[in-house]
């Protein structure tokens, strides 16, 4: 009787407001995990923040120098984008595979993360390199400083991110799925769309705003 | 081969830091040689150097912060002593020398001091108060420990090996620039600050998640003590803050090592943007310091008025409002600096709300105090010497948040008397009511309340003498680090100044003093009951020290001030419980991979100061295959079997059992 | 502290959990996220080489399909959504986002105050 009763409540109640809860006691480690992760990713979109502002402050300082509208290509930008952004699709899959502990889906999904990834990094690599041997190098000018450092420092990340990636599949070959190495899967994944969400301020900011102004 | 290291970087030819550096050296291979020959070595790399012990790391943060404080202070004593002669005169520190000093006094005071001393405190006791068992990543906290020692490390390296910046503690540019500063020494300031930023920024990330997640049955957020509330405040804002520092520091170390213009005058550069960027970590920052000290202050006004801390629920909101507001008020350190005054009238306001919260919280303490029974223990002391201090501190800086005041008092020795009187007075007090009031629960023995007493006396004595003059030598037009100067009418502050300067270092003394007494007395001061104070937090209601499990199990929270509440249920009922079921417990296992990882970042550190190349490759590949190595473990945890939980659980509920039996007879 | 020990009454998700659902579902949540993803792109890429809408309405447009497109990856990768056991996640995130506005708006509201207040040296012979 007592039980029918409290569920229905609980219908009525879904957000148990009105209710003190007793709070349950220790979070499981899959869940402190990811929600440590989470806060320091919220704590490099701060970082990011900051070059964000740093290129809004200085993106008009071209001393002479080149400005955005003359530099950015946005061909190769929109291939940047899609590969990014079907990598983040890709790192998905393989976090579902992850998740039902199924190899060969995981391997594809993480291969064809990392090759996207690769030939996001091949595209900045080659318009930097571009850049500087005309030279435009980060020396020319504020703004040139501010573009290279904010773009430069997402695909330090996503080099990084490329290296986690081959990390975690050798792991898995060499562990298996063990719950530390779902885990680390789990922030990875995080981690890997975090960095796709900058780039869509990169993008927009940067390349779209800079070559539209 | 070694970059731009030679022998030229040892300064031969200045006998003060080579003596020093002589000496600390000297020092440490003395320990080391001790260490090793009485064959500690073994019991240090797995007890503590490895040791992934919320409280072994606790303690040893303090333990670091204790050592630099004493480096930071001896820094502050060469500065009274050098304005103290330098009346007309070039006194006895060159000018490149006492910039340096006082460079180095400020980032060793607010980085290797303050920080480590409060996150070691919050380390040390939030799990316990949590009823927890650990914080929530056991090796990272190691690691970020460990990346802390290796920035305090860097930066006393470079009194030997080196320079370090003569720009002050914030390194503005253009002076940090390359082309005014070219040595090395402002590149030892970066690379410390950014390796012991990584080590903050981890810890922030681990105490946010240790109190949002690790809390144990019915510790609602309305439970929870007022020092969890401030740790995760001052965590929110240090996971909030500390990426602006390292974002403008990369950004200066781009412009010095690359050639970039962030902060240059040639090719668009913006020198004000560093100012910016930098005070929008820098105000924060002051908060981060000073809110733990609220939390500390709080549970020990409580406990020794013996009441509950007055006004609970206003003082979680005063500190979350400071924790939002912290991060509205960051021009105000730059009024000067050619805003307009909208936006300096904006700001100014925005700094003078932010006292309204820290008022709330004075008014608590004083209601907490008013009808209770006072004892006036030594953290106590501190705790009151606190409010009479900090108020004073604070209405100075309602003073500077007025921008036309500031215009009179920006980069005066006011502002130098104003900010040491709330970072002394708050940080510095509170750390110490902290390391009072918890050192017997850290080492199972109480502190010697007659040197703790004149301890306090002469500290607060000290700093009053020591800072009041400074703000009349400020309001007399004496601006901050001069090496030297002619006005008459500064000289008595600055002796009376250094009389003060002597009589805080009296108070050093006693607290080494208080120390030593006390382990040598520490069979008389042992601790039997876990609960010295009569204290009202779960901290108390484990044994002290505590086992390396914390609880055997997880206490059952019922209501705010949970042990106290405890104390009182027992009391009325019977204190006999049958025997409970213990289980077994599963714990971190111990990992060199913090240490490892910081040997690495320090190689990687002072190679890119010297730009030796190869070796910041060494660092960085090091620091890589230590994580792998650590990613690869199979074995993370080891189990504690029930029969010894119990063992250590009943002798703890034996000794409390006759305490409230014998409380229960008076 | 266990994966195994499952917590009696535990409301709480990890931020990018999402177990609830099938892995088709899943999948199609992805699905859907990359193809809402792609079209909130193009449409970016669009406007900002356009001449057909008023030039303008652009910057705005463009930062607005960047924030609708920052959504779609919180929701559909991320899966930071609104319900009681996410609450955490939200909430760090606010803060998060919070902290972002202050920097990135303080910064150049104060830096425009200060360029047009104390403007270089040749801008002000300009002026003149």
């Amino acid at each position: 009787m007592s039980m029918t009763a409290t569920a229905g409540r609980a219908h009525a109640d879904p957000h148990h407001i009105g209710v003190v809860v007793e709070h349950p006691g220790p979070a499981s480690k899959r869940i402190v995990t990811a929600y440590g992760f989470w806060v320091f990713l919220l704590s490099d979109i701060v970082m990011f923040s900051c070059f964000f502002a740093a290129y809004a402050v200085l993106h008009g300082q071209t001393a002479g120098g080149p400005s955005g509208a003359e530099i950015f290509e946005q061909r190769n930008v929109a291939i940047e984008t899609v590969c990014l952004l079907l990598s983040s699709f890709t790192c998905g899959m393989a976090s579902i595979a992850a998740d039902v502990r199924n190899r060969f889906w995981f391997y594809l999904g993480m291969t064809v993360t990392c090759v996207l990834g690769l030939i996001f990094l091949a595209i900045e690599f080659r318009e930097f390199a571009d850049l500087i041997a005309r030279g435009y190098g980060p020396t020319r000018s504020a703004f040139l400083s501010s573009f290279f450092s904010l773009v430069g420092c997402h695909g330090l990340h996503v080099s990084a991110g490329v290296l986690w990636l081959l990390t975690m599949m050798a792991q898995v070959f060499a562990k298996g799925f063990r719950a530390d190495v779902l885990r680390r899967m789990m922030c990875f994944a995080l981690f890997w769309h975090a960095l796709d969400i900058i780039w869509v301020g990169v993008f927009s900011v940067v390349y779209l705003l800079g070559s539209a102004a | 081969m070694l970059g731009k290291l030679d022998w030229s970087a040892i300064p031969f030819d200045q006998p003060i830091p080579l003596a020093a550096g002589g000496v600390v050296l000297v020092a440490i291979l003395a320990v080391l040689i001790w260490v090793v020959v009485k064959g500690h070595l073994p019991y240090l790399w797995d007890e503590w150097i490895t040791s992934v012990d919320h409280k072994r790391i606790g303690v040893m943060y303090i333990l670091l912060a204790s050592v630099m404080l004493l480096r930071g202070g001896s820094d502050a004593i060469m500065m009274r002593i050098q304005q103290a002669v330098a009346f007309q005169s070039q006194g006895y520190l060159p000018p490149e020398h006492y910039n340096q000093i006082f460079s180095a006094h400020g980032t060793i005071m607010i980085f290797f001091v303050a920080m480590p001393f409060v996150i070691g405190l919050m380390n040390l006791i939030v799990p316990l108060q949590l009823g927890v068992r650990d914080v929530a990543f056991p090796t990272l906290n190691s690691v970020g420990f460990w990346l802390t020692a290796t920035g305090a490390l860097l930066v006393n390296v470079s009194l030997v090996v080196g320079e370090f910046a003569r720009t002050g503690w914030l390194a503005f540019p253009p002076l940090s620039g390359l082309s005014y500063s070219p040595g090395v020494g402002v590149d030892y300031y970066a690379w410390s600050l950014q390796i012991s930023g990584v080590g903050t920024l981890v810890a922030g990330i681990n105490l946010v998640t240790t109190v949002l997640k690790l809390r144990t049955r019915g510790m609602n957020y309305l439970r929870m003590p007022m020092f969890c509330w401030t740790t995760l405040a001052s965590n929110l804002l240090i996971v909030a803050a500390f990426p602006i520092l390292t974002a403008t520091l990369a950004m200066l170390l781009l412009d010095r090592y690359l050639g970039f213009h962030f902060f240059t005058n040639e090719a668009g550069g913006n020198v004000m943007m560093f100012m910016n960027l930098i005070w929008a970590w820098g105000h924060p920052e002051v908060y981060i310091l000073v809110l733990p000290a609220f939390g500390i202050f709080s549970e020990v006004v409580s406990t020794f008025s013996g009441k509950a801390l007055f006004g609970y629920r206003s003082m979680v909101l005063a500190t979350m409002a400071i924790c939002v507001v912290s991060f509205m008020v960051w021009l105000h350190h730059f009024f000067t600096m050619g805003a307009g005054p909208n936006v300096n009238a904006i700001f100014g306001i925005a700094s003078m709300i932010i006292a309204i919260p820290t008022g709330v919280k004075i008014y608590n303490w004083l209601f907490t105090m008013y009808g209770g029974r006072i004892r006036f223990a030594t953290p106590m002391l501190w705790s009151v010497g606190f409010m009479v201090t900090f108020i004073i501190g604070g209405l100075t800086g309602v003073l500077v948040a007025v921008p036309p005041a500031d215009f009179m008092l920006h980069n005066s020795m006011f502002l130098v008397a104003h900010f040491h009187n709330v970072i002394i007075g708050g940080v510095l007090f509170g750390a110490f009511a902290g390391f009072e009031y918890w050192f017997p629960k850290a080492f199972g023995f109480r502190l010697d309340e007659r040197w703790g007493k004149a301890a306090f006396w002469f500290t607060f004595t000290g700093f009053w003498v020591t800072f009041m003059p400074l703000y009349i030598a400020g309001m007399l037009g004496m601006t901050r680090r001069l090496q030297h100067y002619d006005v008459a009418a500064w000289r008595p502050w600055m002796i009376v100044a250094v009389i003060g300067m002597a009589v805080l270092s009296i108070g050093v003394i006693c607290q080494i003093m208080q120390l030593v007494v006390s382990i040598r007395n520490r069979e008389a001061l042992r601790d039997r009951t876990g609960d010295p104070w009569d204290g009202r937090s779960l901290e108390w209601a484990t044994s002290s020290p505590p086992p390396v499990f914390n609880f055997a199990f997880h206490p059952d929270v019922r209501g705010e001030d949970a042990y106290w509440d405890m104390k009182v249920r027992a009391q009325q009922q019977s204190l006999e419980h049958e025997d409970p079921e213990y289980h077994d417990i599963e714990m971190p296992r111990n990992s060199p991979t913090g240490f490892v990882c910081a040997f690495f970042a320090t190689i990687m550190g002072f190679a890119l100061i010297w730009h030796i190349w190869w070796m910041v490759i060494l660092g960085g590949l090091g620091a890589f295959a230590t994580f792998v190595v650590f990613a690869w473990r199979d074995h993370d945890e080891y189990v504690i079997p029930a029969e010894e939980v119990a063992r250590i659980d009943r002798v703890n509920l034996e000794e409390r059992r006759s305490l409230v039996s014998m409380a229960g007879a008076i | 502290m266990t994966d195994q020990t499952h917590i009696h009454g535990e409301r709480d998700l990890a931020p990018g959990q999402d177990e609830q659902h099938s892995v088709g579902e899943r999948i199609l949540g992805y699905v859907v996220g990359l193809a809402l993803a792609l079209l909130l792109t193009a449409t970016s890429f669009f406007i900002a080489g356009t001449d057909l809408v008023w030039q303008p309405s652009i910057p705005v447009a463009l930062i607005v399909l960047a924030i609708a497109q920052m959504g779609v990856h919180l929701v559909f990768f991320l899966h930071i959504t609104t319900g009681p056991d996410n609450t955490n996640n939200v909430l760090a995130l606010a803060f998060g986002l919070l902290v972002v506005f202050l920097v990135v708006g303080g910064t150049v509201w104060i830096m425009s105050n200060l360029n047009a207040n104390m403007p270089p040296m040749d801008q002000i012979m300009m002026r003149q």
